[in-house]
């Protein structure tokens, strides 16, 4: 049995080796991918934090001022006061000093290095061939783990010796690494399996919950860019937060985009489904459309949710995020250590034998 | 004689074939990302004048962004939906009652294209 299950996790590990590492390294930058794309763009994103904030409309009419009365998209006001705020327009996204009204400056939309991250870590880079091998990939992962498990069961070996070579290092690291990572790993592997295969497990999940996906917010005809009156932004905002005390806006699209004002809300307290909080409003009287709501989300959805969580590492925060990216770091240390010790075995052991 | 009645109906003939197409009306049809597993809904509301293409266009009627930069070129139809993060940029080839050709979607830090193939229902 010890043999079978040895083999099966060698095997599985050698084949999917190079494809796992792709997604523990990109997995471990993507963890982190807020902090990387802000600390990228440093002169757009961070500004002297305020207690008030000017409103959105005036935000709104004077970055279309300054760039050629160019028509708001969005808003995505940030929730915290030292990152600035973001009006999105159809030539890309001007971020905003939100305190003071300066334009800090425009992102053009297009493919950037995280861009690129993201698209190994889900795809290979483009189609749909990678996104199957990566799937499977994760399945692998997961066969890996619950094996390793087994096999490093008997000797429990739990620390690095301190004397040997460097098989035995690989060894001792392989599995050290291991059993101190095994829930996490656990967790990214089953959660990645859930997200590459989410057509399928998403039927599976609403059928054993007996529910179904939350419908979406209701819409109202597309109301042409000239229609008038509208309620401005700002009362649009306070009409949904008026709605769902507690949260705070986090994005609001404009009816011209649209056909009505959407003000996407997030609650701080709830980690997993805490962004999906949206009102939608009649763009010409203010009356609200339609209440989205992340309590009123089904098990099912909430379930595939948590899952997303739990993935990203979102679930409990930045510890959470600084656990999966650590995860990522220890998936690749494990596919190196565990080559190195299939490599040095199969080299070492006609040594052993004609020594014997 | 003969040759000036010739003359005249090639020069006809190839104006007619300059002439851009009538793109105004309802265009129903999908697009799917490369890669993709599924196909996106498409509901785009065209009206032309002269080379000048405006309207509307989304998944479906009651979801619509604004045509931006429309332009029609002989059969080559180009246009721009702007939905918030992500940017369309549509490039068509249109024939009779079929534009078929590729989006390119722009977000802030992804760029991918995707095939789309619309069809004149109305």
């Amino acid at each position: 049995m010890r043999r079978v299950i040895l083999n099966l996790h060698l095997f599985t590990a050698l084949l999917t080796a190079a494809f796992i590492m792709i997604q523990g390294i990109t997995g471990s930058i993507l963890a982190f991918e807020p902090e990387l794309d802000r600390a990228f763009h440093a002169h757009l994103t961070y500004v002297r934090p305020e207690s008030q904030s000017l409103p959105l409309s005036k935000l709104g009419e004077s970055v279309s001022q300054q760039l050629g009365g160019e028509r708001v998209v969005a808003y995505a006001p940030s929730t915290s006061s030292n990152i600035s705020f973001e009006v999105l327009l159809p030539s890309g996204v001007a971020y905003v000093n939100q305190h003071t009204g300066e334009l800090l400056g425009v992102r053009a939309r297009g493919q950037t290095f995280l861009g690129y991250v993201k698209a190994l870590h889900v795809r290979l880079g483009d189609g749909a061939i990678g996104k199957n091998i990566l799937r499977w990939s994760a399945v692998a992962a997961l066969v890996s783990v619950i094996s390793g498990l087994y096999l490093w069961w008997p000797m429990r070996r739990i620390s690095i010796r301190a004397k040997g070579d460097f098989r035995r290092f690989s060894f001792d690291l392989h599995n050290v690494v291991g059993i101190y990572s095994v829930v996490p790993l656990t967790l990214l592997a089953a959660s990645g399996i859930i997200l590459g295969f989410e057509d399928q497990a998403a039927f599976l999940i609403y059928h054993l919950t007996q529910s179904n996906p939350t419908q979406v917010v209701s819409r109202l005809p597309y109301v042409a860019a000239t229609a008038k009156p509208f309620i401005d932004v700002d009362a649009a905002v306070t009409i949904a937060r008026s709605l769902m005390p507690g949260t705070v806006p986090y994005r609001v699209q404009m009816p011209q985009y649209g056909g009505l004002y959407q003000v996407a809300l997030l609650d701080p307290k709830d980690r997993i489904t805490g962004s999906r909080n949206i009102v939608a409003l009649n763009p010409v009287d203010g009356t609200v459309v339609s209440i989205s709501r992340a309590a009123d989300l089904s098990r099912g959805d909430w379930i595939l949710a948590a899952n997303e969580a739990v993935h990203t590492g979102d679930v409990l925060g930045l510890p959470s995020r600084i656990v999966a990216g650590l995860t990522s770091i220890f998936v690749v240390i494990q596919a190196l250590s565990g080559a190195f010790i299939w490599f040095f075995r199969s080299r070492t052991r006609p040594v052993v034998r004609a020594a014997s | 004689m003969r040759k000036a009645f010739l003359g005249v109906l090639i020069t006809v003939l190839f104006t007619l074939n300059l002439e851009a197409a009538n793109t105004t009306g309802r265009w129903s049809g999908q697009f799917r990302v490369e890669g993709g597993d599924h196909d996106i809904p498409q509901l785009i509301l065209i009206k032309q004048e002269g080379n000048k293409i405006t309207g509307s266009g989304g998944p479906n009627e009651s979801e619509q962004y604004p045509i931006e930069k429309g332009s029609i070129d002989g059969d080559h139809v180009q246009f721009e939906l702007t939905t918030g993060n992500w940017k369309f940029v549509y490039d068509l080839k249109i024939d009779d009652t079929k534009m078929m050709g590729k989006i390119t979607l722009n977000s802030l830090n992804e760029s991918r294209s995707a095939k789309v193939s619309l069809t004149k229902v109305q």
